[in-house]
């Protein structure tokens, strides 16, 4: 009988078509997003408007999502940040070029960005910036190489021969219930490592970015990094998509992200 | 194909009086599991919609009660009827073994139920997964929740082990005492189950221990519900794809035509496939490595190849043999097919929600979509697709077929039944388009406030209101249903059984050279839409104005 059978009807056809799904490895090739180098175009990985570097996942240095900062560190270094950049209004705004401490207990992603003699000498504060641009002075007396005006509130890593493209650093604790800092100040085209941590038990931290989210998921005691880059100004929305108990729906914050002045070179 | 075996209405007619009361029990208790997690899950989606307002952990309390009492209670107590029903039908009059086992089974999930049912309403709300860290102030809370699943773990266990020894020690004297295809299914998915009743010991005994302080806090907990979970959300899909051999036989008379060997190889592979394509639940985990994510997105691909062959098998059978009978045109041998039964109204809508389900669930198990759509309400609008659309309406057409023969029995109103399938799926369509847009626009999954104090975009609220109005629509449906069913459960006329029409093709010879293109196109088809929504997916997060690198994926 099998060999008159239709080949529709045939268990190697069958067998074939259950596989079918497989088929979609295409899509994700045609991506970049495919799990294996066969077929995976990365010139397509690129996301958004422009930025070389922004990739649909996990490209890059980082092949590990988790960051090798301990918790520790993260809370001394969250907890510098805040201090150091927060504003009268209670919002912070990071301003490149400036650490946040001596000591941040994890070297391996910070080693060219840290510029904090300079900071810490001149108290560069985000007011006196903003009144008197000291940070462009600063920066160039040690070594600056890129020679841009420094106008605006982020500006690029130069200290300490650093080059242009190291990220501004953020921390961001996720908490029962909000997030601290719950309002970030970011520019337009600079980039950010942005680190998270969750400080009591699970929580996320989904940026609304008008029409669709972006979700990381944070784990207590679990330093999570990335880099992200703002492409458009805006207020993106930050909320907890991941049950975290009774105020678990109101835990939200924002980033208010303005223009760079110079597209990202500020 | 099958030894010639008396119907399936006769074998289970045949199972001794002590057999039918055990799955009479369990079937009921299904039913009311179903019906209570129906009416949770229809406040929740009023809840979602706007139209009713619950305090915080009033609201986290009905999400816990609908998961638990639905995906737990629901689909593990209707498995374990179906599964000790068949078990006994397939020994054909001898009833089952080890039935002492299959009663303390029965009463361990039973105990179960109520254990968990209890803490969900009394405790802090822990969602279905029972995560501690959510009661590390309330430890009783969480020891009691997750004894009640370590109770139905081992309830299912029990049972499962009975229905193994009835199934290897059948007689129906025709067949040379090799297990038939639907045999193996079960002795497979009997096998499944007592893997996974290990699995839920592994992720609910240390936090029992913990509660009774005696051991350290579960820290563990996630990662292996993870392991759990992932088992649990495909044995209902192999029960249904049994299911579903076991009624197209009862409907038509048609079997596999490619063989009982095949058929088993189909669902051999279950165990083959599943277990290790987990990993793609951790994907946003914060630490995964690369090597986990490549790893896990290339298995995920092979996640449905099982359920895939199956449902080719069942529908390329139906299709040579329908036209063998004469039918004629693309679909003329779909328009033969017993549309008059609710039966088959139920499995034909259960197969096509399945595709739905499966194209949108391909769409979640690309690792790097993960953050776009995890822990967004496209996870409840894809999978109610599979949990209700696929799963739920085939274990109902199962009932449909055993209750009457168990009880003598007919179901309410069978005409009004025969629509509910269609009523069902239209509001899950409503739903599930609704709640998957939602995910594309990051609503997030367990969050009743949606307002963000007027920083969320406006269509959050509209698409929440449309999946109240579909997940309306399902319930109701769903409802009409499950008491339509039960109705059979009662004692009736002992003429009250009318036969639900069936056609008769499995005698039909088959003709030379018939092509069997349904199921193939069927499956083509989802491929395609699983491409293409893929396709708008990775538009939608080239699109955004934010660049990232490093990150990660979803959970359940």
């Amino acid at each position: 009988m099998s060999e008159n059978r239709h080949f529709t009807t045939r268990r190697g056809f069958i067998t074939g078509m259950g596989f079918g799904a497989v088929g979609l490895y295409g899509v994700w090739a045609a991506y970049g997003a495919a799990p294996l180098p066969f077929g995976n175009h990365h010139e397509t990985l690129h996301q958004g408007h422009g930025d070389a570097a922004g990739t649909l996942g996990h490209a890059g240095a980082d092949h590990d999502a988790g960051s090798a900062m301990t918790p520790e560190a993260f809370r001394r270094e969250h907890a510098a940040f805040v201090d150091r950049f927060k504003r009268p209004d209670g919002s912070v705004e990071p301003v490149a070029g400036q650490a946040v401490s001596h000591d941040t207990g994890h070297h391996d992603m910070n080693a060219h960005d840290m510029g904090h003699h300079d900071v810490d000498a001149h108290d560069m504060g985000y007011h006196d910036m903003d009144a008197h641009g000291a940070g462009h002075h600063d920066m160039n007396a040690h070594g600056a190489e890129d020679g841009h005006d420094m106008s605006g509130h982020a500006m690029s890593h130069t200290a300490h021969g650093a080059d242009a493209d190291q990220p501004v650093d953020l921390y961001l604790l996720a908490f029962m219930w909000g997030y601290n800092p719950d309002i970030l100040r970011l520019r337009t085209g600079v980039r950010y490592r942005l680190r998270m941590m969750a400080d009591d038990i699970t929580h996320g931290a989904s940026f609304q970015l008008g029409a669709a989210s972006r979700i990381i998921r944070l784990r207590p005691d679990s330093v999570s990094d990335q880099i992200i880059t703002f492409t458009k100004p805006g207020t993106v929305l930050i909320y907890c998509t991941v049950y975290c108990g009774a105020g678990h729906d109101q835990m939200q914050g924002k980033i208010i992200v303005t223009a760079s002045e110079q597209g990202g070179q500020p | 194909m099958n030894a010639p075996l008396p119907s399936l209405s006769d074998r289970v007619s045949a199972l001794p009086g002590c057999d039918k009361a055990l799955v009479r029990v369990l079937f009921g208790a299904s039913l009311l599991a179903l019906a209570l997690g129906v009416g949770f899950g229809w406040l929740t989606a009023l809840g979602r919609a706007g139209v009713a307002v619950f305090e915080p952990q009033q609201a986290a309390r009905l999400l816990t009660l609908h998961g638990v009492t639905v995906f737990f209670y629901w689909l593990y107590l209707a498995q374990t009827a179906l599964l000790l029903v068949l078990a006994g039908a397939e020994r054909n009059g001898g009833g089952l073994a080890l039935r002492s086992l299959a009663w303390i089974g029965g009463a361990l999930m039973l105990a179960g139920f109520a254990v968990s049912e209890i803490a969900s309403i009394t405790g802090t709300p822990l969602l279905y997964d029972g995560g501690p860290a959510l009661g590390r102030d309330d430890p009783a809370a969480v020891g009691w929740f997750s004894l009640g699943y370590l109770l139905l773990g081992a309830g299912l266990a029990a049972s499962s082990a009975s229905a193994i020894a009835t199934v290897i020690t059948r007689r129906n004297g025709g067949a040379g005492g090799a297990l038939s295809a639907v045999g193996f299914a079960l002795f497979a998915w009997a096998g499944f189950l007592i893997v996974s009743a290990i699995a839920a010991v592994n992720a609910f005994l240390p936090s029992v221990l913990w509660a009774l302080g005696r051991g350290a806090f579960p820290a563990n907990q996630p990662t292996e519900w993870h392991i759990l979970f992932h088992n649990l959300h495909y044995l209902p899909l192999m029960a249904t794809v049994v299911v579903w051999y076991v009624l197209v036989q009862a409907l038509t008379g048609v079997s596999s035509m490619h063989g009982a060997r095949f058929s088993k190889i189909v669902f051999a592979s279950y165990l083959l496939f599943v277990p290790p394509t987990s990993l793609y639940h951790m994907f946003l985990e914060p630490n995964l490595s690369e090597t986990v994510r490549v790893v896990g997105s290339l298995l995920s691909l092979f996640v449905a190849v099982p359920t895939v062959m199956a449902f080719l098998i069942i529908v390329s059978s139906l299709e040579a043999h329908g036209r063998s009978r004469g039918a004629s045109g693309r679909l003329g041998w779909v328009g033969a097919l017993p549309w008059k039964n609710p039966v088959m109204a139920a499995i034909a809508c259960a197969a096509l929600n399945l595709g739905l389900g499966l194209t949108f669930a391909f769409v979640l198990i690309q690792e790097k979509l993960a953050p776009l759509f995890s822990d967004t309400f496209f996870v409840p609008g894809y999978f109610h697709f599979f949990a209700v659309g696929t799963v739920s309406l085939s274990f109902l057409a199962a009932m449909m077929v055993v209750l009457p023969a168990l009880t003598g029995s007919a179901p309410w109103r069978p005409a009004l039944l025969c629509r509910m399938p269609a009523v069902i799926s239209l509001g899950l369509l409503i739903f599930g388009a609704a709640g998957i847009a939602a995910g594309y626009a990051g609503v997030p999954r367990r969050t009743f406030d949606i307002s963000y104090g007027g920083g969320a975009p406006a269509l959050w609220h509209t698409l929440m209101t449309a999946v109240g109005i579909g997940g309306t629509v399902f319930a109701l449906g769903l409802t009409v249903l499950v008491l339509g069913v039960a109705r059979s459960l009662l004692p009736g006329p002992k003429d009250s059984v009318v036969q639900q029409p069936v056609v008769s093709w499995g005698d039909t010879p088959l003709r030379s050279q018939v092509a069997a293109w349904t199921g193939p196109a069927g499956v083509v088809l989802v491929v395609v839409a699983m491409a293409l929504f893929t396709i708008v997916a990775f538009d939608l997060m080239n699109a955004l104005p934010l660049t990232v690198i490093g990150g990660g994926g979803h959970s359940h």
